[in-house]
């Protein structure tokens, strides 16, 4: 009876469906926001430290439980999606198709800008996706409010523009020019001109550390911090000329792909590459990394492009057929990829690997000459010879923007808010690893664990400097002797010296004597009177 | 009396002995005499104290024997007037004598003494006669009478300390018997003997001797400890708690006082006569007052529904037409109890709703198609009145639920489909397609008649929606003539009609061979009426229902791709968008023998298309296909080849320029690898060495030398397995120390760790307010503890607390607990309980 009891109690406690859907899927955010997991804390003794642990622990699944929570039932938005019925394929619908789906706000993000004079054009989009620099090949420089499509500011330089990116915010931009780079503010005033880099083939702008970075045409990486102008770091990379550069957004590692099939990676703080990656066997045309910074794209001329764990430095993927120019992820992790007059944007939607998720062809003649995602929207901005366009790829930007971390309606107090807190929070180079999450952890063992000659000297001076500063008792009288305490410091300076391995050269002179003996003692008692005696 | 004066040592230690026992007086002294001396007691009145000490001397064997019998005699004799005498003037002799002087205390201590005799007396007489002759204490003349008689056989005196020898052997000591033996045959003997004998046998009221100090404070501090240690431990769980909590709170709890009325009244105490009487009856009561409100509350509803039952049936009752009760009979029994309770029943009732529901579909009653339902809609009556609105939407709903399908009802089918080709299996088993059509012609007829004739406000909400299906149903008819006529000659004809269609499994389809011609030709027919009419179909639904076999044709797509195809034997159902696909227009353009040509294309077995052809072909085939404008500002484009095949010397350019960077990103590596973890120097002679003579050379490099190489050797390929490139051979991953950023780590382990795993694990949760919700934020950067300035941390006080459960930081306990607050909580709980 009591038996059936229960089990009617059980029956009770089991969830209908939807809620242990809810459940499931809570479960796997939880997961997300936890970070990985917790110690074994079975295998300490210390039970204080086990308790305190324990306790805290509870408060991190606590904090996660909350936040899975705030993103399951609080983020206004989910991410948008192409869906298709039966044998439709989702790279068979074409822009005007999903115009005619869209509402009215969206399908103003479908336009082309046609520029046929300054053509090709490099494109660059803020944190937020609010504002978008496009620069010309020729010189033309346009700051546009995507917002309201108001086009905030355009100059022309007069020359080359191999490339533009945007500072921390879109107050500042800088562009790569013939001869030199330079740093123009938004009303389009020339700010500064940074001569150190030489004609700088690529520039990008590392947001946490306030770090621009530049590799020139023959082949230096350029650090240059941008809040007091010092060059961090320049490098020379020997691996000959590049324009193949990509920041890492999780670390802030700069990559580098060459002409020979290798992507390098690099970080201010030392000269030699962090990794060097042979991706393929022909030129490295182009280089995307996924914003969690565990998946890195790589395209080859060999037209192949390859996905690569940046965790395992292995292969996961390659895909046949296909060669791009410029690559670029997106933050919900679509992969668009632009060679020719054709862009083509893959998809991880089912997990195994990127496949076909939509495609966009161009006008006929048009070539891609940058694809880039605009954050937090739906939106791919591609510069080409003749402007630029935008289409729509649905599911590829961020539904939930954080205002904290950028915000596209922001006004200038926040932005200027922003900035601040931004400098503040500003890292310094060094920070700059493969793995940032190992900062705080334990220094990783030195392969060299002995310490040289002089540190030994120094730390026994120092032993030796507080043995004798060793103040001595007053004792009574008697006992307080001036020769008894010249005596008790000798001493203890002997000891001080004895615990420093110096004395381990003649230790092992005597130990060698001593072996010797045992030689001699180890043997029969016939055979010792021939063993050498020293 | 003459004893004490004779032996004073021996007195001496009667007296210490006296003292202990707590004995009377007398009689030690004479166990004295007995026992050191071993003398018989009548012998005293003989006296001569020489004699006694030869006495002594004498075996105690013959004295033992002796001395029973003389003493009693004596005692009789001598004693028994006087002690009568004595017992009875005791108060006040005793009295007397004790005042009197030291001598007359003698006397009457030694009650039973005066038997021994004048020589005593006189021996007292004496010396108290010399004492008050000289002044000089008694002690300093019982010395003299103490050296007369004695015999000492011992070296040491006799004392307190040094007990004679027989009592150390063990054999004369003293038993209750030696007390009593004197006093038997008196008066209260056998009583006083019988109290020893009882006292002897009792133990349990034995008083034994007080323990030593030092043992007995051990005990003491003993049971003392664990009353200690009972009266601690009950602190021990609040330390254990207050030790275990992250955060220790010192915040002063305001008071607020009572804050609800319950909370006051359930402090009230009854103090007034009736206040009391109150309280008793409340208490007492068994039942309580919601109790009772609630039964009553029961009884009263009860009573009304009984009381509106009883109206409603007379009223009920008081209806006199049949043919009311007849239907209300008939409806009890139809109900759906009944259907539950009997199988058969409900299989009838499910048959009928079934045909109804047939019937509901063929003729589309129910759909405010009448005359009644049009005229109410067309006045607009039906939004005005609440009845005919309702009427109409009870259509409405009826018509819904009839014509929605019901596979609940069917019992072995799983689907309409697949009843439908079973159907049509039937059909082509018995070769009568005919037939088939005939009854669906009949049916149709019926239907259209139907429609004629107004039934009772069955219409549907669309206004021309029963002339469409009068027309569709004539369509229809006109269909079946026709085919009828054309008796199925012309075949291999597809349908096209747009809407939801169903991709059967080829190898089910084509099984029926001759029926499928026969639906195609059908179909085809029907097609072309379509086109005739450029209907868009929606209503063609009863249409297709009677003809069941339209659900299984294929139909085609133009746009049929490979994909598509590729798995022709998939029995998926979709939507194709003929409208919204831009190809639609031509194809709406076309003739007829092109969507055929195209139908028997997709009919044709395709082989499956590889998707690994690579994405260039279906490009290709894309943009072939795609014949586009520029459409709505967005600049697209036809993009027949944007790849451009290589050529073959191109191709054999890459080749061989991959072999070259290969090997010179494996010489790279090595490189690395050398600079990073240096590869020991091979032991070498310096040149020239030792070739003035060839001893050297013939040695060759010292043994030492070559396995210190060794060892080198080993390490550095340790280290090369160690990296963790050593398995990636396309990667170098640098293992260079960055002194820049060694300052970020660590060097040693933060104090009560002690593995560097758990140190890590600790600290992979970040705790600031960027990255936890604002709720936890608080919790997890608390300070060990909290305190307002200026409250005054008071010492902990005594709570119960339950050892099994955990401290939770949500609600802290507050360790300046108030006294009050406490109280009210545990009042109220009492309350409860009541």
């Amino acid at each position: 009876m009591e038996v059936a009891l229960e089990d009617n109690n059980l029956m009770e406690k089991v969830l209908p469906p939807d809620e242990q859907e809810i459940d499931v899927e809570l479960e796997a955010k939880e997961k997300k926001y936890l970070r990985g997991e917790g110690a074994n804390l079975e295998s300490l003794k210390d039970k204080k430290l086990k308790t305190q642990l324990a306790s805290r622990e509870k408060l991190y699944g606590k904090s996660a439980k909350a936040a899975a929570k705030i993103e399951k039932w609080l983020l206004p938005a989910s991410a948008g999606y192409l869906e298709t019925e039966g044998l439709e394929k989702t790279w068979r619908i074409k822009q005007t198709d999903i115009a005619k789906e869209v509402d009215l706000l969206s399908s103003r993000n479908q336009y082309d800008i046609v520029l046929p004079d300054f053509g090709p054009y490099k494109l660059d989009f803020t944190a937020s996706g609010r504002h978008m620099l496009a620069g010309g090949r020729k010189g033309h420089l346009a700051l546009v409010d995507m917002m309201n499509m108001n086009l905030i500011k355009e100059i022309h330089v007069r020359e080359t523009v191999r490339d533009v990116a945007f500072l921390h915010n879109d107050q500042f931009f800088a562009a790569a020019q013939k001869k030199y780079s330079y740093i123009y503010a938004r009303d389009g005033t020339e700010l500064h001109c940074l001569k150190e880099r030489g004609p700088v083939a690529r520039l990008r702008f590392l947001k946490n550390h306030f770090l621009l970075a530049s590799v020139n045409k023959i082949g230096q990486l350029h650090y240059q911090d941008v809040t007091y102008g010092d060059m961090v770091a320049s490098i020379r990379t020997g691996k000959g000329r590049t324009d193949v550069m990509e920041v890492n957004p999780y670390n802030g590692v700069v990559a580098l792909g060459h002409s020979g099939g290798t992507v390098t990676m690099w970080k201010p703080t030392s000269q030699a590459p962090l990794v060097q990656m042979q991706c393929h066997p022909g030129p490295v045309s182009a280089v995307a990394f996924h914003p969690n910074g565990h998946l890195m794209a790589t395209s080859g001329k060999e037209r192949k492009v390859k996905i690569w764990d940046l965790r395992k430095f292995e292969e996961v993927q390659t895909i046949h057929g296909f060669h791009a120019k410029t690559l670029s992820f997106s933050q919900k992790g679509l992969l668009a990829a632009g060679t020719g007059s054709f862009v083509q944007v893959l998809g991880d939607s089912s997990g195994g690997g990127h496949s076909r998720y939509m495609s966009h062809p161009m006008v006929k003649g048009y070539q891609v000459e940058k694809v880039m995602f605009r954050p937090y929207e739906d939106v791919l901005g591609i510069g080409h010879s003749m402007g630029w366009s935008s289409v729509l790829i649905p599911g590829s930007g961020e539904p939930n923007f954080d205002s904290w971390v950028a915000n596209p309606f922001e006004t200038s107090k926040q932005r200027r808010e922003k900035e601040v807190h931004l400098l503040l929070d500003k890292l310094p180079p060094e920070t700059i690893m493969l793995d940032p999450s190992k900062i705080g952890a334990m220094r990783p063992s030195r392969r060299k664990e002995k310490p040289t000659r002089g540190e030994i000297e120094a730390e026994k001076e120092v032993a030796i400097e507080a043995a004798k500063s060793v103040e001595m008792k007053k004792k009574t009288k008697g006992r307080n002797k001036p020769s008894k305490r010249t005596k008790k410091k000798k001493e203890l300076v002997e000891n001080a010296k004895k615990t420093f391995p110096e004395l381990e050269e003649k230790n092992i002179a005597g130990k060698k004597r001593r072996i010797g003996e045992d030689a001699a003692a180890e043997l029969p008692t016939s055979l010792k009177r021939f063993a050498r005696k020293n | 009396m003459g004893g004490l004066k004779r032996k004073p040592s021996s007195s001496a230690k009667a007296l210490a002995k006296s003292k202990k026992k707590k004995g009377p007086h007398l009689p030690n002294s004479i166990l004295k005499v007995i026992a050191n001396q071993k003398r018989p007691l009548n012998s005293d009145e003989e006296d001569d104290d020489d004699v006694i000490g030869s006495d002594d001397e004498h075996g105690g064997d013959l004295y033992e024997y002796e001395e029973g019998v003389p003493e009693e005699e004596s005692r009789k004799n001598n004693r028994y007037d006087r002690h009568d005498n004595y017992d009875y003037e005791l108060p006040d002799d005793f009295e007397d004598e004790n005042v009197e002087s030291e001598d007359d205390d003698d006397g009457g201590n030694s009650d039973n003494d005066e038997a021994e005799g004048d020589d005593d007396d006189d021996d007292d007489r004496h010396t108290r006669m010399l004492q008050s002759l000289t002044g000089m204490p008694s002690a300093a003349f019982e010395g003299e009478s103490k050296s007369k008689p004695v015999l000492f056989t011992e070296a040491y005196p006799e004392g307190e300390f040094n007990p004679t020898r027989d009592v150390l052997e063990g054999k004369n000591v003293l038993t209750e018997e030696d007390f009593l033996a004197p006093l038997e045959g008196t008066p209260g003997y056998q009583k006083t003997s019988k109290q020893i004998a009882r006292m002897r046998k009792d133990t349990k009221h034995v008083v034994h001797a007080p323990l030593p100090k030092p043992q007995r404070e051990r005990l003491e501090r003993k049971a003392v400890i664990g009353l200690v240690d009972e009266e601690f431990s009950k602190w021990v769980h609040l330390v254990k708690k207050n030790r275990e909590a992250p955060t220790v709170y010192f915040n002063q709890d305001v008071d607020l006082g009572y804050s609800t009325v319950g909370a006051i009244a359930s402090e009230f105490q009854p103090r007034t006569e009736f206040e009391k009487k109150m309280a008793s009856v409340l208490n007492d009561s068994e039942v309580s007052m919601e109790d009772h409100i609630k039964d009553h509350n029961h009884i009263a509803k009860m009573r009304s529904l009984l009381f509106r039952h009883e109206f409603k049936s007379k009223r009920i009752k008081k209806i006199k037409s049949k043919t009311y009760h007849r239907l209300k009979n008939k409806d009890l029994k139809n109900s759906s109890l009944g259907a539950l309770m009997d199988p058969e029943m409900a299989k009838e009732e499910a048959m009928r709703q079934e045909a109804k529901r047939v019937e509901e579909r063929m003729t589309l009653k129910h759909r405010n198609t009448g005359k009644w339902a049009k005229r109410m809609i067309s006045r607009g009556l039906n939004v005005k009145y609440d009845g005919p609105k309702a009427a109409i939407a009870e259509q409405l709903q009826m018509n819904a639920n009839l014509s929605r399908k019901m596979n609940s009802m069917r019992d072995g089918s799983s689907s309409d489909e697949s009843d439908d080709e079973e159907e049509l299996n039937d059909g082509a088993d018995e070769d009568t397609p005919s037939r088939l059509i005939a009854k669906a012609k009949e049916k149709t007829l019926k239907a259209l008649e139907d429609d004629e004739v107004p039934n009772a406000g069955l219409m549907s909400l669309p206004f021309m929606k029963n002339e469409e299906a009068n027309e569709e149903a004539k369509r229809a008819l006109e269909e079946y003539e026709e085919w009828e006529n054309s008796g199925g000659e012309n075949s291999k004809k597809t349908v096209n009609v747009s809407g939801r269609r169903v991709f059967g499994a080829t190898a089910k389809v084509e099984a029926p061979k001759e029926s499928r011609k026969d639906s195609d030709n059908f179909y085809d027919d029907s097609d072309s009426d379509n086109d005739m009419a450029g209907i868009e179909d929606n209503n063609i639904e009863p249409v297709r229902d009677n003809a069941s076999p339209a659900r299984n044709t294929i139909t085609e797509t133009e746009k049929f791709d490979d994909d598509v195809a590729g798995n022709p034997a998939s029995k998926t159902t979709f939507d194709v968008a003929m409208f919204a696909s831009g190809s639609w227009k031509k194809m709406a353009g076309s003739k007829n023998t092109e969507s055929k040509k195209a139908s028997r294309k997709t009919r044709a077995p395709i082989p499956q298309a590889q998707d690994k052809k690579g994405w260039r072909d279906e490009e290709s085939e894309d943009s072939e296909s795609e014949a586009e404008q520029m459409v709505d500002g967005v600049l697209t484009s036809t993009s027949k080849e944007t790849f451009e095949v290589p050529s073959q010397a191109e191709l054999i350019n890459r080749a061989f320029a991959g072999d070259d960077v290969l090997d010179e990103f494996e010489k790279d590596k090595e490189e690395v690898l050398n600079q990073e973890v240096p590869k020991p120097e091979k032991p070498v002679l310096v040149p020239g060495w030792g070739d003035w003579t060839n001893i050297q050379k013939k040695r060759g490099i010292s043994k030492q030398m070559v396995q210190k190489h060794e060892a080198e050797k080993k390490e550095w390929e340790q280290g090369l397995k160690t990296r963790k490139d050593a398995r990636l051979k396309h990667v170098i991953i640098s293992e260079k120390v960055d002194k820049k950023a060694e300052k970020l780590h660590t060097t040693t382990l933060p104090f009560p760790f002690t593995s560097k795993e758990v140190f890590e694990h600790s600290m992979r949760m970040p705790i600031g307010p960027e990255f936890n919700p604002s709720t936890i934020v608080g919790e997890l950067n608390r300070p060990e503890v909290v305190k307002k300035t200026g409250v005054i941390i008071k010492p902990v006080k005594f709570e119960e607390v339950n050892p099994n459960d955990e401290v939770d930081d949500e609600h802290p306990r507050n360790h300046q607990k108030q006294r009050p607050k406490k109280k009210t909580s545990r009042r109220q709980g009492k309350v409860k309980s009541k």
